[in-house]
C-alpha cells in the first residue's frame, strides 16, 4: 500500500467515524466531537493531496453492487492541489464550527452532513472516471443542501433560498451529466484516460464543451447560474458559508481545468473566447452588486461570483493563447488562474469566517446597523482586514500576486516576439485587461466599505456597541486564515512552481523560484519578488521610521477638537457614513445595470412643507439576471401549472374518463 | 348431443351476459341493477359450466360452482343489504338513456372489430364469442364514468371485472381454481371496502355522490 493509497483509506475510514461521532455523541459534546473528526478528515485531504502533488501513485477501487466497473479513486498531480486547496478550507471551516455551531446548526443532521459535504469535496478530485466524478458531486451537493436546511425552523426565508439552491444546483449537474455522458459516448468509456482521446475539433466535443462549460460554471457560481448565490450564502452558518465558497467552488474550477488541461486540451480558440465572456461577465456583474451590497454576506457572496469570473477569464485566455500557438503566455494565464482559485480559497473562507464571527458576536449582517467592531473584537477585526486586502489585491497579499501574473499574462499574451498572434487574440486582451482594472478598482471600493463600515468608526446599533470577541478556538482559524492570505503573498516562486508541475504533463508553464521565495516567469519575461522587496523598503525606510518615532517623542501630539465640527465635538453615529451611502456614487454611474428602485418617504412636521420630521429612504437592487432571465421561465411555467391544474380537478370522473378513453383510442389503434 | 349444442349453449350465456349489460346501463334503479348483475353472475357460471363440460375438465366445473356462489350470489347479496339501508337509490346519470344505449351499441361494434383484428386466426367458438367479454369491458367502464353514486360505481366496476372474466374463460378455455379463487376474493375485498367506503360517506355528506370528492385532505 502507497501513502497515497493510505490516505484515501484514511479519509473513507475518517468519513465514517465522523458521521458515527455525529449521531452517537450526546449534545453537550457533540460540536466539539464532530468538529474534531471533520478536522481530522480535512486533514487527512490535506496530507493525501500533498502526497498526490508532489508525485505519488497509488490508487483506491470501491466495489460496488452495480452492473459497472469499480469506482477507482487515484488522485494526478492536479487533483492533489485542489484536495489541498478544499482540505485546508475544511480544516478552517470544521475549527471554527467547532466554536460556532449553535443549537440548529449543531444538530446531528448538519455535522453529519458536514462530514459528507467534506469527504465529498476531497474525493471529487481523486475520481478517475466520470462515474465516480459525478457520485462524489453528488454527495457533495446533498451534503451542502442539507447542511443549508440548519436554520429553516427558525427563519422563513431559507426554505426559498433552499429551493432556489437545490434547483439551480441540479440543473449544473445536468449539464455536467449531459456533457459527460456526450464524451463517454464519443470515447466508448467512461474512464478520464478514455475520453482524453477524443478529438477536440468535432462538432460533438463542441456541444459536450458548451454543456460542462455551463454545468462547471454553475458549481463556480457564474453568471447566469450565479441567483442561488446571494440567497443562500447569508442564510448559511458561517462555517458553512466558508467551506461552500471557498471551497467548493473551487469544484466548478476543477472541473473546468479537468476539461480544457485534461480531457479535451488544446480546443479551438472560440472556446477561449466563450470561456474569458463567460467569466468577464461574471467579474463586472459580481463586483457590481457586491460593491452596494449592504449585507456583509451578500456582498461576500456576490465577490465569489467575481473572483471565480476572473478565475475563468485567465483559464479562457490560456485556451484562447494556446489555440494562437502562444504558449508562454498561455501557460502564464493558466498558472494565473489557479493562483487566485488558491488566494480566493484563502481570503474568501477568511472572510466568511469573519462574517460568522461578526454574526455571532453582534447578531446582524446589515453593514448599515454595524460599526466600531475593530476596537470590541481586535482579533476578528484583524483578521478580516487581512482577508479583505488579499480580496481587494493589495500587494503583499496572494490576491496582488495573482491578478498581477494574470495581468502579465493578458499584457505579454496578444503578440510573440513582436507580432500579434490573432485578432481574436488582439482584441481580447486589452479588453480583459480593462475588465480586470474595472473590477480591481470596484473590488477596493467593496472591501474598502466592508471593512470600514463594520469595524471602523462609531457603532450605529446597540448590538454592535455591545459586540464581543468570539473564544480562541474560532479565532485560530480566523487568524491561520488570515496568515495564509500574506504568506501566500510572500511566497508566490514555489506556489507557481508547485501550480507548474500541476498542470504537467501536457503543459509545462516555464516558471521558477528566484530571490527570496519571489517569481520567475520567464516565458513572459516578468518578475516578481515581494520579500526581497519588502526587505529592501525596510531597509531604506527604517532610518526614516527611526527619525519620525524620535521626533514624535520630543513633540508629543495636542488633541484638538475636530476642525470641521464647528469647535465641537458632537460625534455622532449618525454623522457617519453608511454602506448604503458609501455605494450611492456607484449606484448613480451604474443605474442602468444595476437598476436600483428607490423609496423615499418623508414625513412633515404638522402642516408645513418646509419642516421635515423625518425622511425614510429604502433602496434595494435586485438581481437583473434573475428578473430578467429566470422571472419569465417561472412566470410560464406557473401559468402552464395553473392551465395543467384545469385537466387535473380531482373529480373521479374526469379521472375515469381519462382512462377510458385512453382505453378506447388504443383499440380504435389496434383495429385500424 | 352435445357438441352440437354446445354453440347454442355458448351463444345463449354470452348472449344474456350482453343483455344484462345493456340492460344495467338503461335501468336507473340500483336495485334492478342489483338484480341484473345477479343475473349476470348466474350466466357467467353457466358459461364457465358449458365450457367445463365441453372440455370434461373437474376443475372448471368447480371454478363455474365458485362463480356461481360469489358472482352469482355473493356480490348482489352484499350490495343489496347496503342498498335496502339506503333511502335514496335511483339514479341521475351524466348521460340519457337513449345516447347510454347508443353508445353502448358502438362500444360493441368497436369490441368486434377490435377482437376481429386481435383474434383474426382463432376459429374456435368460444373465441368467436370473445368480443362480448371485450364489449362488458367497456360497457362497465362506461357506467364507472357516467354514474354519480357510490353503490352504481361499485355495479360498473363488477361488470368490467365480469367482462373480463369472461374474456379470460372465452380465450384460454378456463383459468385454474386457486387463480380464479385468488380473484374472486380480490373483487369481495373491494367491494367490501367500498361498501364500508359509501357507509362512511353516507354518515358524513348525507349522501354517496362521487363528484364531492374534489379536495384531497391530511
Amino acid at each position: 500500500m502507497t501513502a497515497l493509497e493510505a490516505g484515501l483509506l484514511g479519509q473513507t475510514l475518517l468519513l465514517v467515524v465522523a458521521i458515527a461521532a455525529a449521531l452517537l455523541t450526546p449534545t453537550s459534546w457533540r460540536s466539539r466531537v464532530s468538529g474534531f473528526f471533520c478536522t481530522l478528515l480535512a486533514v487527512a485531504g490535506v496530507v493525501t493531496g500533498a502526497i498526490a502533488l508532489s508525485g505519488g501513485t497509488g490508487s483506491l477501487s470501491i466495489p460496488t453492487a452495480l452492473p459497472m466497473d469499480p469506482l477507482v479513486l487515484s488522485p494526478d498531480r492536479l487533483g492533489g492541489l485542489v484536495m489541498v486547496v478544499v482540505s485546508v478550507v475544511g480544516v478552517l471551516a470544521s475549527l471554527f464550527g467547532i466554536g460556532s455551531a449553535r443549537v440548529a446548526s449543531a444538530s446531528r443532521t448538519s455535522w453529519l452532513s458536514m462530514a459528507v459535504f467534506l469527504s465529498g469535496m476531497q474525493l471529487v478530485p481523486a475520481a478517475t472516471d466520470v462515474v465516480s466524478f459525478l457520485l462524489f458531486l453528488e454527495i457533495m451537493t446533498l451534503g451542502s443542501t442539507a447542511l443549508l436546511l440548519a436554520h429553516h425552523a427558525t427563519r422563513g426565508t431559507v426554505a426559498s433560498a433552499l429551493v432556489w439552491y437545490s434547483a439551480m444546483s441540479q440543473l449544473s449537474f445536468f449539464f455536467v451529466l449531459a456533457g459527460f455522458a456526450m464524451l463517454a459516448g464519443l470515447a466508448g468509456g467512461t474512464g478520464f484516460a478514455d475520453l482524453a482521446t477524443i478529438d477536440p475539433f468535432t462538432w460533438q466535443a463542441s456541444v459536450a464543451f458548451l454543456l460542462l462549460l455551463l454545468g462547471f460554471g454553475g458549481k463556480a457560481e457564474l453568471v447566469p447560474l450565479h441567483v442561488w448565490v446571494p440567497r443562500v450564502l447569508p442564510e448559511a452558518p458561517g462555517h458553512v458559508a466558508a467551506a461552500m465558497s471557498g471551497a467548493m467552488v473551487n469544484i466548478g474550477v476543477y472541473g473546468a481545468l479537468l476539461v480544457v488541461v485534461r480531457l479535451l486540451p488544446n480546443g479551438p480558440a472560440w472556446w477561449g473566447v466563450l470561456i474569458m465572456v463567460l467569466g468577464g461577465v461574471s467579474a463586472l456583474y459580481g463586483i457590481l452588486q457586491a460593491s452596494v451590497a449592504s449585507n456583509l454576506k451578500v456582498l461576500l457572496a456576490y465577490s465569489t461570483t467575481e473572483n471565480m469570473g476572473l478565475v475563468f477569464l485567465g483559464l479562457g485566455a490560456s485556451v484562447l493563447l494556446r489555440a494562437d500557438n502562444a504558449a508562454a503566455a498561455a501557460d502564464a494565464a493558466l498558472v494565473a488562474a489557479l493562483l487566485l482559485m488558491l488566494s480566493h480559497s484563502a481570503f474568501k473562507s477568511t472572510l466568511f469566517l469573519g462574517a460568522g464571527a461578526v454574526a455571532r458576536a453582534a447578531g446582524e449582517m446589515n453593514l448599515d446597523r454595524l460599526g466600531g467592531l475593530g476596537s470590541r473584537m481586535p482579533w476578528t477585526a484583524a483578521a478580516f482586514g487581512g482577508a479583505a486586502m488579499g480580496a481587494a489585491a493589495l500587494p503583499v497579499t496572494s490576491g496582488f500576486v495573482a491578478e498581477w501574473m494574470l495581468l502579465q499574462a493578458l499584457i505579454h499574451g496578444s503578440r510573440v516576439d513582436g507580432e500579434v498572434v490573432s485578432v481574436a487574440a488582439s482584441v481580447a486582451m486589452p479588453l480583459a485587461v480593462a475588465v480586470i482594472a474595472l473590477t480591481a478598482g470596484l473590488a477596493l471600493l467593496t472591501f474598502v466599505k466592508a471593512y470600514g463600515i463594520a469595524f471602523l468608526a462609531r457603532p450605529r446599533s446597540r448590538k454592535a456597541a455591545l459586540a464581543d470577541e468570539v473564544p480562541v478556538i474560532m479565532r485560530i482559524p480566523l487568524v491561520v486564515g488570515a496568515l495564509l492570505v500574506v504568506g501566500l503573498g510572500l511566497l508566490p516562486g514555489p506556489l507557481a512552481v508547485a501550480i507548474g508541475s500541476a498542470v504537467g504533463p501536457a503543459f509545462t508553464p516555464d516558471v521558477r523560484t528566484i530571490g527570496l521565495a519571489g517569481l520567475d516567469a520567464r516565458g513572459i519575461d516578468a518578475v516578481l519578488d515581494p520579500t526581497t522587496f519588502i526587505v529592501l523598503a525596510g531597509l531604506l525606510l527604517a532610518p526614516v521610521l527611526i527619525t519620525l518615532f524620535i521626533s514624535a517623542r520630543r513633540h508629543p501630539t495636542r488633541t484638538s477638537p475636530l476642525p470641521w465640527a464647528g469647535g465641537g465635538s458632537r460625534l455622532r453615529p449618525r454623522m457617519q457614513y453608511t454602506a448604503t451611502s458609501y455605494a450611492e456614487p456607484l449606484v448613480r454611474v451604474f443605474d442602468d445595470v444595476l437598476r436600483p428602485t428607490r423609496d423615499v418617504e418623508v414625513t412633515h412636521v404638522g402642516e408645513s412643507r418646509y419642516l421635515v420630521e423625518r425622511v425614510h429612504v429604502e433602496q434595494t437592487v435586485s438581481d437583473v439576471v434573475e428578473t430578467r432571465l429566470y422571472r419569465p421561465v417561472l412566470n410560464l411555467m406557473q401559468r402552464f401549472g395553473i392551465l395543467a391544474r384545469r385537466a387535473q380537478n380531482g373529480s373521479i370522473h374526469r379521472y375515469l374518463s381519462y382512462s377510458f378513453v385512453a382505453l378506447l383510442s388504443v383499440l380504435i389503434v389496434v383495429s385500424l | 348431443m352435445f357438441t352440437t349444442i354446445y354453440p347454442q349453449l355458448i351463444g345463449l350465456c354470452t348472449g344474456t351476459l350482453l343483455l344484462t349489460s345493456a340492460l344495467m346501463v338503461w335501468r336507473h334503479s340500483l336495485l334492478a341493477s342489483i338484480r341484473l348483475l345477479s343475473v349476470q353472475g348466474f350466466a357467467l357460471a353457466a358459461l364457465v359450466a358449458v365450457i367445463g363440460l365441453e372440455e370434461g375438465e373437474v376443475e372448471v366445473i368447480l371454478v363455474s360452482l365458485l362463480v356461481l356462489l360469489v358472482k352469482g350470489m355473493g356480490l348482489p347479496w352484499v350490495l343489496a343489504r347496503e342498498t335496502h339501508a339506503t333511502t335514496r337509490t335511483d339514479e341521475a346519470p351524466r348521460l340519457n338513456p337513449t345516447a347510454a344505449l347508443l353508445t353502448v351499441a358502438l362500444l360493441t361494434i368497436l369490441s368486434y372489430v377490435v377482437a376481429s383484428r386481435v383474434l383474426a386466426g382463432d376459429i374456435s367458438i368460444s373465441a368467436h364469442a370473445a368480443p362480448i367479454g371485450l364489449a362488458m369491458v367497456l360497457i362497465g367502464f362506461l357506467l364507472l364514468v357516467t354514474r354519480r353514486q357510490a353503490g352504481s360505481q361499485l355495479i360498473g366496476f363488477l361488470v368490467l371485472d365480469n367482462g373480463i372474466a369472461t374474456v379470460a374463460f372465452l380465450t384460454s378455455g378456463g383459468v385454474p381454481l386457486f387463480l380464479e379463487l385468488g380473484i374472486s376474493l380480490d373483487v369481495l375485498l373491494v367491494v367490501v371496502i367500498l361498501y364500508v367506503f359509501a357507509g362512511r360517506m353516507r354518515t358524513k355528506f348525507g349522501n354517496t355522490e362521487i363528484d364531492q370528492l374534489r379536495k384531497l385532505h391530511d
